[in-house]
């Protein structure tokens, strides 16, 4: 664990159903922690009941393993950074993570850990929507991916594709692949280039599910003695455009009549050769290549065939478990390496600091940096272990340390807690083995902080450091259900369950509303249904009553305000000017993504509205605050001219628009895409008579005016719905999409695939149900992944009865408990 | 002059809500009860006696001053615009002339006074026959399921009729009536008891179904949360209309600001009643709680609280108001801050409490020591957990005694940032010179005139 040069943090990674489970087994058999035979079956990482069920990961799950590379292999790390002087052993902590879209958010989680990501591709059906999306993820925290090809057995057994075809799908899903690095990274960039290239070694193909796998080096390493060329060399032929001459002993870069793609001669033959006389139970020649191959059956499997044999012949040849260390170990960042250039990704404070400095150089003797990423339920009901990075320093059991959640901010109180580290563990899948210390480097779970972590944070030692930074997770959790206990008095039951559910999970959102109602919030309808099994079987343990799935809407305006809408304070002496408009496109999601964040310059800001959106500039530079919660997407931008004492008033002001954009005024929704400009304030000459009181319900009342002069309108969450399928299913897809207010923005096909993949716009209210409507609709062809992607006006106006948001408002307000109709400007506007 | 005054528009078209009395003379004799009140007043010897009547009442409030007064020789006073809610009777403002008693007009909430009263009841006429009809058609006999009758205090003056319609119907039933004395088994002015006068406390109701007759308001709504019975049905005897009554949601609501609670730190007590002991009593154990428990409270009294008057501590999380319970302001949804019931706070914050309730306690006369909902503070302890409401930690801070006198230091200097945090975190503090900040300009013409209308408004 010290030899840090010698540790491997990775993540796997890949679409749902791609086999990262199952190929992971083959790197757990290699360590000895499940038998040879079983790897492939056991998906020892899909550690809950409900996981190896529905044969799905859902959790993403750590382990660590220990291997010992040949002295030959050895060789091959060339970068003094990637290994240990004479230390053959190393120490790989590697997370298995979900494929389905609905549990990105641990990726998330796992790609912040770890340095390097094995993507995993099923060759037949090529690089998916989430291998794109993981990828680009990946790339986006600097992590060095390296790709594997998954389910030859599938390409070679159910296909029957030609050798010189399958080679062509490698190369497309290669290239695939290299467009979307490429894409996402800078190859100037502080990480290099990050391409895969099957002949430098960084591209594995292989079997998970039959437990064996080859990377170009292993197939040099057999002929270089027959070649005599050097391995490195020979690995650069094997690949790509490089054609052998067996009558002239010569490369050549063309393909002649008679020779062979290298690849499809030397490394595809002799598997394919294998596979058809065992699968058509030729036993002579198999007993033939079997002394060939130098692969010696054991008595017990002597006397298989078929599948079986296959199987054993082909893990005993070609290792998975071999294969992949190899990959890993040469290929992959050591913690040395990557915090260099991921320091600057990972650290809120100042690049020079003494935390800062230590995640860069992976400074054992630094102060504790740790990262937590998730909890991890323990078999104490209701405690967890936190689970994370050490980047810089060490953390000890029974050390005191700085617990940091991510609402700390430097030199103040809030959400910082001063506490003993209880215990420090290691995570190896279902197990734990308690351990005394972990230096930097490595990832390791703690006993004892959960308490004063909500789902993610930062340990330390330092006491001037700054939080580490937040993860940003690709999905949101738009899908909502109210629950409540079948039983009411067991409603603290459910509370309590809630708020362990809340730690468990990376994404779901536990609400207790302003109605008083339980919500849980998830990004998908299969995230919900996850975390509601958990939460009436694990964490609450009592039956429970759930609503149907809803979404949250948002409110926002169409135009300008058609008037100046004056609001005056209750003593009457005071008067508030006010107009809204909606935001231009594009405005609410660069306030999202934060490129327009409270915290900016004021000059640079006003800069940058001015040239993207055509903000007046000295507008712009007197944006008073955002909000809801003081970063949301709406602003109120100070629009006048010489007003008295109005830096006074300023703070009260503010308080009511936070109020006003967190409820806005048809349904109390979170307001979206607002500007409201101030134009004109009368304030009383005495302090006493414009104080708070005076001034924060009036802004509220006075926002309303402007609201409901503005048209306003609400929004709703929409998917981004990726399907796939073959053409014959593309006009039921149409179908089922029109019937749910979807729309197809683009079809395509999956270049040398049968397959289209068609990408649609869906409601996220229409989307309860989809798939399965979807699957029967197009005989269970399409498979589609729903993504949430931004939010889009409900067509029509919502103070019209009849109209669909009309309904949405008066739903919305009846299950708040509010009065029932449209809320009236006159109570909210003044006339001089 | 201009800077005095506007033009008397505002005041001209001002519109004033006043209902004209068109009762006849003699009627009101009887319906205000000014014999009874005469005699009350001579047998007890009062000399200062004060009027208290609610807004609607004050325009025939002199006739009844005059009327009294030709009768009886006593020094009257006319109580208006009460201080709080003309529910209660105002011991404050009687003292200010030291009456020695009150006579209270208008729908009464018949909490503890601390001053003699005498209370004189609205009267209505009721359709009885009507209404034990609509009774018997909804339910037929009480064999199997008792049923207990509350008539609204405007019936108070039929009450006999009502009882000899009712046990005539329903023999094995109860009647809630009104109870003026104190009593033991006295609950929010009513008395339980059976055909033979028997009384009972409010535990026999348990296995009751409620029914209320009268126009459905704040005192049935406070009846149906605070009362645990089988069901609660409400006859409006104009109408004869039978509703049931249940408020799922309004306890779901009142739960988010139990939460609510759990997450402030500051803590507002808002006093917006003054007579009685118990006032006091209550206001000393809810800043025991707020200590107990680490958060800091302040007491707050501001008259009749409105939303600009409450908006002027924005450093405060949370107001518990210790009010009649005869109270709207508890579910107004236009405050910058809620308001929540002194029982909530308690639940809230002591962990003795059962955390789950299906009956509120609006009376906080209840929670104090002697009474049926009295609970010990429990010490809390250090904990921290999740808020649900805003998914942060929330964490419990108990000042622990022992400390020694280095850490004490260190404490002091943490209270002093803890208090300049809010200040801090404004954008004007009031004291900045801004030297050289500020543009320099010639004075310009400021606005003339009185705030309420300026001569010259921006257009």
């Amino acid at each position: 664990m010290d030899k840090k040069r010698n540790i491997r943090n990775m993540s796997v990674i890949a679409h749902v159903d791609h086999g990262k489970s199952t190929l992971t087994d083959s790197l757990v058999s290699k360590a000895g922690i499940i038998a040879n035979a079983r790897a492939g079956e056991t998906r020892f990482t899909d550690t809950r009941k409900d996981e190896q069920d529905r044969c799905i990961t859902i959790k993403s799950t750590a382990i660590s393993m220990f291997f010992e590379l040949e002295e030959k292999d050895l060789v091959f790390i060339t970068n003094p950074d990637q290994r240990e002087k004479g230390e053959k052993g190393f120490l790989i902590n590697l997370i298995d993570s979900p494929g389905h879209v609905d549990f990105s958010s641990e990726v998330t989680a796992a790609l912040r850990v770890t340095d390097g990501a094995l993507v995993v591709v099923d060759c037949v059906s090529g690089v998916c929507v989430q291998t794109e999306t993981v990828l680009r993820q990946a790339i986006a925290e600097r992590i060095k991916p390296i790709l594997f090809m998954n389910k030859m057995d599938r390409a070679l057994l159910e296909l029957q594709l030609e050798s010189e075809e399958l080679y062509q799908t490698f190369q497309r899903i290669v290239e695939n692949v290299n467009v979307i690095i490429a894409t996402y990274n800078d190859d100037g960039g502080p990480m290099g280039e990050v391409r895969v290239d099957p002949s430098k070694g960084s591209v594995g193909f292989g079997s998970g599910l039959h437990g064996w796998a080859f990377t170009l080096k292993q197939f040099a390493e057999m002929y270089a003695d027959k070649f005599k060329i050097d391995l490195v060399k020979l690995m650069n032929r094997l690949w790509g455009e490089n054609f052998f001459n067996a009558k002239t002993k010569k490369w050549s870069k063309q393909k002649d009549n008679d020779n062979k793609r290298s690849f499809c001669m030397y490394v595809l033959d002799p598997i394919y050769k294998v596979f058809d006389a065992i699968m058509n139970f030729r036993k002579e020649e198999i007993d033939g290549l079997l002394k060939k191959l130098g692969v010696t059956l054991k008595h017990e499997d002597s006397d298989k065939d078929g599948k079986a044999l296959l199987k054993v012949v082909m893990r005993s040849w070609l290792p998975a478990g071999e294969a992949l260390l190899q990959m890993i170990a040469i290929h992959l960042p050591s913690p040395v390496v990557a915090q260099k250039y991921r320091m600057e990704m990972l650290y809120e404070g100042p690049q020079d600091d003494e935390a800062a400095i230590g995640i860069k150089n992976c400074d054992p003797e630094a102060p504790l940096m740790m990262y937590v990423s998730k909890m991890v339920p323990t078999s104490d009901k209701g405690r967890f272990y936190a689970f994370g990075r050490v980047f810089s320093g060490r953390v000890v059991t029974g050390q005191k340390g700085r617990i940091m959640g991510p609402n700390y901010q430097p030199g103040k109180k809030e959400d910082l807690y001063e506490k003993t580290i209880q215990r420090t563990i290691l995570m190896m899948g279902r197990y734990v083995e308690a351990i005394e210390d972990v230096p930097c480097g490595n990832i390791c779970g703690l006993v004892g902080v959960d308490q004063f972590l909500v789902k993610t944070g930062t340990i330390t030692t330092f006491k001037n450091a700054h939080n580490m930074k937040v993860m940003k997770f690709s999905v949101s959790p738009v899908v909502r259900v109210a629950v409540e206990p079948k039983n009411p008095a067991d409603l603290p039951k459910l509370v309590e369950g809630l708020k362990r559910l809340a730690k468990s999970d990376p994404m779901v959102q536990c609400i207790n509303e302003e109605s008083g109602e339980y919500i849980v919030a998830g990004a998908g309808e299969l995230h919900l249904e996850i975390c509601l099994k958990d939460l009436e079987e694990d964490h609450a343990c009592i039956p429970i009553k759930k609503s149907d799935p809803v979404v949250s809407y948002r409110e926002t305006v169409n135009e300008e305000s058609d008037q100046m809408c004056l609001s005056k304070s209750p003593n009457k002496h005071n008067r508030l000017f006010m107009k809204a408009q909606p935001m231009p496109d594009g405005l609410p999601e660069d306030i999202d993504e934060g490129r327009v964040n409270p915290r900016d310059d004021f000059k640079t800001r006003a800069r940058y509205l001015g040239e993207k959106y055509q903000y007046d500039v000295t507008e712009a530079r007197k944006i008073w605050c955002f909000g809801p919660e003081d970063t949301g997407p709406n602003i109120l931008v100070d629009c006048s001219k010489g007003v008295q004492y109005l830096n006074e008033i300023k703070d009260s002001v503010v308080a009511g628009f936070q109020w006003a954009t967190k409820e806005g005024v048809m349904a109390e929704e979170n307001l979206r895409g607002v500007r409201f400009n101030i134009y004109d304030v009368t304030l009383h000459t005495d302090a006493i008579h414009r104080g708070g009181g005076q001034i924060i319900p009036t802004t509220r009342r006075c926002l309303y005016a402007c609201l409901l002069t503005a048209k306003p309108r609400i929004m709703e969450p929409v998917y981004l719905c990726e399907i796939q399928c073959p053409e014959v299913a593309v006009g039921g897809i149409y179908g089922v999409l029109n019937r749910r207010r979807g729309h197809v923005f683009e079809e395509s096909q999956v270049a040398g695939t049968p397959m289209f993949v068609v990408k649609a716009y869906l409601p996220v209210n229409e989307s309860f149900g989809f798939t399965a409507d979807l699957r029967s609709n197009t005989g269970g062809q399409a498979f589609p992944q729903c993504v949430f992607d931004h939010w889009q006006v409900l067509p029509g106006d919502p103070c019209e009865p009849g109209t669909k948001p009309y309904v949405v408002v008066q739903d919305t307000r009846k299950r708040k408990g509010l009065k029932e109709g449209l809320p009236d400007l006159n109570q909210y506007l003044d006339k001089l | 002059m201009a800077n005095f005054t506007i033009d008397g528009k505002i005041c001209i078209e001002r519109e004033l809500g006043v209902v004209p009395t068109n009762r006849e003379f003699e009627d009101l004799i009887s319906h205000f009860d000014v014999l009874k009140t005469c005699k009350w007043i001579s047998d007890n010897n009062y000399s200062k006696v004060c009027l208290q009547f609610p807004d609607e009442l004050l325009n025939v409030s002199a006739v009844i001053f005059e009327e009294i007064k030709n009768k009886c020789d006593v020094d009257l006073y006319i109580l208006g615009d009460t201080s709080y809610a003309s529910c209660c009777v105002d011991a404050v403002a009687a003292m200010h002339v030291q009456g020695d008693a009150v006579i209270h007009y208008g729908r009464s909430c018949f909490t503890k006074s601390n001053i003699p009263v005498f209370t004189v009841l609205p009267k209505k006429k009721l359709n009885l026959e009507a209404s034990m009809k609509t009774l018997q058609n909804n339910f037929g006999s009480d064999e199997i399921d008792k049923l207990c009758l509350f008539y609204d205090a405007e019936f108070e003056h039929c009450k006999d009729e009502i009882e000899k319609a009712w046990y005539q119907q329903y023999p094995n039933s109860y009647i809630a009536y009104i109870a003026l004395e104190e009593n033991r088994n006295r609950f929010l002015g009513r008395l339980v008891r059976d055909l033979n006068g028997e009384v009972y406390n409010s535990d026999v109701l348990k296995n009751c179904t409620c029914i209320y007759i009268g126009l459905s308001g704040q005192t049935l709504f406070i009846y149906t949360i605070s009362i645990e019975a089988k069901q609660w049905f409400s006859l409006n005897p104009e109408t004869l209309e039978i509703v049931s009554k249940t408020e799922t949601a309004w306890f779901k609501r009142r739960r988010y600001l139990i939460e609510k609670c759990k997450d402030a730190n500051v803590i507002g007590i808002l006093i917006c009643k003054l007579a009685g002991d118990q006032t006091k009593d209550i206001i000393n154990r809810l800043k025991d709680l707020c200590k107990v428990n680490g958060k800091k409270s302040y007491i707050i009294s501001v008259g009749k609280p409105n939303v600009a008057k409450l908006a002027n501590f924005p450093e405060i999380d949370i107001y518990v108001m210790v009010a009649c319970p005869e109270n709207d302001l508890y579910n107004n949804r236009d405050f910058y801050k809620p308001i929540v019931y002194p029982f909530e706070l308690k639940v809230a914050l002591n962990s003795n409490r059962q955390s789950y309730f299906t009956n509120h306690v609006t009376d906080y006369d209840e929670l104090l020591p002697g009474n049926k909902h009295y609970c010990d503070i429990n010490e809390a302890k250090e904990t921290t957990d999740v808020s649900l409401i805003t998914n942060k930690i929330r964490e419990t801070k108990v000042h622990s005694s022992i400390e020694s006198s280095l850490e004490l230091a260190e404490k002091q200097s943490m209270a002093l940032e803890t208090i300049g945090q809010n200040l801090q975190e404004r954008s004007w503090k009031g004291l900045e010179q801004k030297l050289g900040e500020t543009e320099v300009k010639k004075a310009e013409e400021g606005r003339k005139g009185i705030p309420l209308q300026y001569n010259n408004e921006p257009e």
